[in-house]
């Protein structure tokens, strides 16, 4: 926030929301790594360190909240203050269902090493897509930072690829299974690892719209894209 | 720790010495003027007490050298000229303080009249009475009742204005802006809400006046003079206390010095009853 | 039969976007009327410019609040709004301030009348030294002539009004000044409501007011915006934005920003107003 309040605890209140916010954004992306090197690596430990760690995840996600509703109760934020308020308790959320992504990725793929064919679908894509939802993850946090428009638009315009890769991966794995039945229970597993790793890319999206909202004041979700860049980059 | 302990104590010991002087100093004023207030009452209380009887009311000023007689004709006497002068006075002074405080705030006419007030405040009665006897007794070559009354009016129309101007500038802003915010013309703002609201305190002024007056001699003797006999005629000259008294009490007839007592008595308890009144009126308003 | 067909034929109205719309909407935001239009106002203390070239609307109907910091020239403008200033010699104002039409800074009005159509309440409760009853059918007996049982109807109206009945109809013979201070407040509103203004100015009425009486105030002046038009002076912004309809932010003698009083404290336009509201003075 570029100007200081009047009083000094109200600062370090609203900058303890947004430190906070990259905390939980900086484990839920560990958590995200360690599950794709998990799956790459099929290494049943790393799926278990994930597993567990996904409660770290959901306590931040309950403190940060509680710290927003005192932050309102205390101080009745107005104007760029209580929409930084509002985008902090939504981008949360986003990051908590990220963190559940991430675990599912973890429970699968354990199910995938249990079950034991897991080493016959190219999984290419998902590794790609998987480092990409990583990618976007990061920039996402890291434009809400700097409070960046720029950059955020740049993270919505993105995240098509991801949904791109994860069509591609699906028409891949119809034709595998279809191809052999026997398949399709590993299919399936693979099938749930990608549309997470999906979904991972549309809460980047998402906290990447907050972005948006808090500096420039526009609620950009649900509008076509050209819609968003123009109020991205409007003064 | 303790070097600031007793260096406070010390400071507090001083502190405690220097309200005790003060405050013994303070009282022992108190106690000599109440020394004298009481002196004074109880020599009035001893010396006119035997006087008060119902002659004193029912009986007029003897003749030198006659027995009895009472003060009826001085207390008649006084109470018309004090309440003439009261019907003059209070329209004429609430009138000029409240052009004072409400119209006139920074006109010329009102700076000058603030003036002269303040040197009629402080004139002396006498000179007053010379005037009023130069322009009206000696004009009508007899002395009168209503000389005495415009005398008395002089003094009481000064302090009735000043007390009604600061009084109706005691009216805080608000109250007045107030009702012109409603539409209220200036007039009705001056004297349905400012006059209003502070007319315990003109009444006070003018009950204080009233006490003032009630006393003055000097102004008396040039215009009103004295009558020995019961009248109630304005035009003549009028019986009143403070001349009865000026006039019996240097006398050598026992029973004109005795009333001129009781006269004095009469006088201190009507003043001193009028500014309890004043008093009176004055808290009950502020409480209400 | 025939109002019922007119009344079909208008829900059938469609706008230029295939929408249907709802008459009774349109009608008001068409007819929008502004009670008062403020055009280029300029006032001066003695040689100080108080308002700086002042243009903006005060909307029919609607609450308009004043914000910015002391000396902004908020209450500077509300009293010209009633020519409260025409009091005091060396306070004059320039330009225009329309009254339904009327521009009422031209000389020659007859200011009493006008201070009777836009009433003032003051931030000190300021009952007058009568009763109750008296107070509030003073001012009404400066422009009507009621009858006893027309006064105490207006009486009992303009205190129910002021939400002061209930507590008041058994002492209506008392002195104002027997009341608290915030009923003292709610019978100067009885008493500016009871003469029937077409715009109520309110000068910071809930500063000098506990919590209570505050909430009591603000739930009144919800409730009269129905029917005035309000504009209100408060150095509490949470107050502003929440009786407000319109919000307008001053700072030293200028109009910085205004409009929508939800827009103001969401997303207002200007960094000025922006650091004002969200407490980054300095």
């Amino acid at each position: 926030m570029p100007d200081k309040h009047l009083s000094s605890q109200f600062d370090a209140d609203l900058n303890s929301l947004s430190s906070r916010l990259l905390e939980m954004g900086g484990l839920v992306e560990s958590q995200i790594s360690t599950a794709m090197r998990a799956f790459t690596q099929m290494d049943i430990d790393t799926c278990n360190v994930v597993i567990e760690n996904e409660k770290l995840v959901n306590d931040l996600e309950i403190q940060i909240d509680l710290a927003c509703t005192e932050v309102i109760a205390r101080r009745q934020p107005t104007a760029r203050d209580l929409r930084l308020v509002m985008a902090v308790s939504k981008a949360i959320t986003n990051l908590e269902r990220a963190g559940d992504e991430a675990e599912r990725v973890a429970k699968r793929t354990k199910r995938l090493i249990e079950g034991g064919a897991a080493h016959n679908i190219n999984v290419a894509e998902i590794r790609l897509s998987g480092q990409m939802a990583i990618n976007l993850l990061r920039r996402s946090l890291d434009a809400f930072a700097r409070l960046d428009t720029t950059a955020a638009a740049e993270v919505v315009a993105e995240d098509r690829q991801i949904d791109e890769e994860f069509r591609g991966f699906v028409r891949k794995l119809i034709t595998y299974m279809s191809e052999d039945p026997h398949t399709i229970s590993t299919g399936l597993d693979m099938l749930t690892i990608a549309k997470a790793i999906e979904r991972i890319g549309d809460h980047a999206k998402n906290i990447a719209e907050f972005v948006i909202y808090v500096a420039k004041g526009a609620d950009v979700r649900h509008i076509p894209h050209e819609d968003l860049v123009r109020e991205a980059n409007k003064d | 720790m303790n070097n600031t302990s007793n260096i406070d104590k010390n400071i507090f010991a001083k502190r405690k010495r220097a309200n005790k002087i003060g405050l013994s100093l303070s009282m022992g004023a108190m106690l000599l003027g109440m020394i004298f207030l009481f002196w004074i009452l109880s020599v009035l209380m001893f010396k006119g007490f035997s006087a008060i009887s119902l002659d004193l009311f029912t009986h007029s000023t003897p003749a030198p050298g006659s027995d009895g007689g009472g003060l009826a004709n001085a207390i008649v006497g006084s109470l018309l000229l004090v309440g003439t002068c009261t019907f003059i006075s209070t329209p004429i002074g609430v009138l000029a303080g409240l052009y004072l405080s409400e119209y006139g705030d920074r006109s010329r006419v009102a700076a000058i009249t603030r003036f002269v007030t303040d040197i009629m405040l402080s004139a002396p009665s006498i000179v007053i009475g010379l005037f009023v006897y130069a322009f009206i007794v000696a004009q009508a070559r007899h002395f009168s009742g209503w000389a005495g009354t415009v005398a008395l009016a002089l003094i009481a129309i000064p302090v009735v204005v000043r007390t009604t101007e600061n009084m109706l500038r005691l009216v805080p802003g608000s109250l007045r802006e107030a009702a012109y915010a409603l539409g209220t013309p200036k007039w009705k703002v001056a004297f349905k809400i400012t006059l209003r609201a502070a007319q315990s305190g003109v009444m006070t002024g003018i009950l204080l006046a009233l006490a003032r007056v009630s006393g003055e001699t000097a102004p008396l003797l040039f215009t009103a003079l004295n009558n020995q006999f019961f009248s109630t005629n304005m035009n003549a000259p009028m019986a009143n206390l403070p001349v009865v008294i000026f006039q019996f009490a240097m006398s050598p007839y026992d029973n004109w010095v005795e009333l001129a007592w009781g006269g004095a008595l009469l006088i201190t308890f009507a003043v001193l009853g009028l500014n309890i009144l004043a008093r009176v009126v004055f808290r009950e308003k502020v409480q209400g | 039969m025939m109002s019922n067909m007119k009344s079909m034929f208008d829900l059938n109205k469609i706008d230029s976007q295939g929408g249907k719309v709802e008459t009774t909407n349109q009608h008001s935001e068409q007819a929008a009327v502004n009670a008062l239009e403020v055009r280029n106002l300029n006032f001066y203390y003695g040689s100080f410019q108080g308002l700086k070239d002042i243009n903006l609307d005060i909307e029919q109907g609607k609450v308009t609040a004043f914000i910015g910091p002391s000396g902004c020239g908020k209450s500077t403008l509300l009293r010209t709004l009633n020519r409260m200033y025409d009091l005091y010699p060396g306070q004059r104002a320039e330009g225009e301030i329309n009254f339904y039409g009327q521009n009422i800074l031209e000389p020659g009005q007859d200011l009493n009348l006008l201070r009777s159509r836009i009433g003032m309440v003051f931030q000190k409760p300021t009952p007058f030294p009568m009763s109750i009853y008296e107070n509030i059918a003073f001012g009404v007996r400066l422009y009507e002539k009621l009858s006893r049982s027309e006064m105490d109807e207006r009486v009992e109206w303009a205190l129910n009004k002021a939400a002061l009945w209930t507590e008041a109809k058994d002492k209506l013979n008392q002195s104002g000044l027997s009341l608290s201070g915030g009923q003292q407040q709610r019978l100067c509103i009885a008493r500016g409501v009871a003469v029937k203004p077409s715009v109520i100015l309110l000068d910071e009425p809930t500063s000098a007011l506990d919590p209570i009486s505050t909430g009591k105030i603000e739930e009144l002046i919800n409730e009269l915006k129905h029917e005035y038009t309000i504009a209100i002076v408060t150095h509490n912004m949470q107050q502003a934005a929440r009786v407000s309809d319109y919000t307008a932010y001053m700072y030293l003698g200028s109009l910085v920003e205004y409009g929508k009083t939800d827009e103001i404290f969401i997303k207002p336009k200007r960094k000025e107003t922006e650091d004002y509201i969200t407490g980054r003075f300095g």
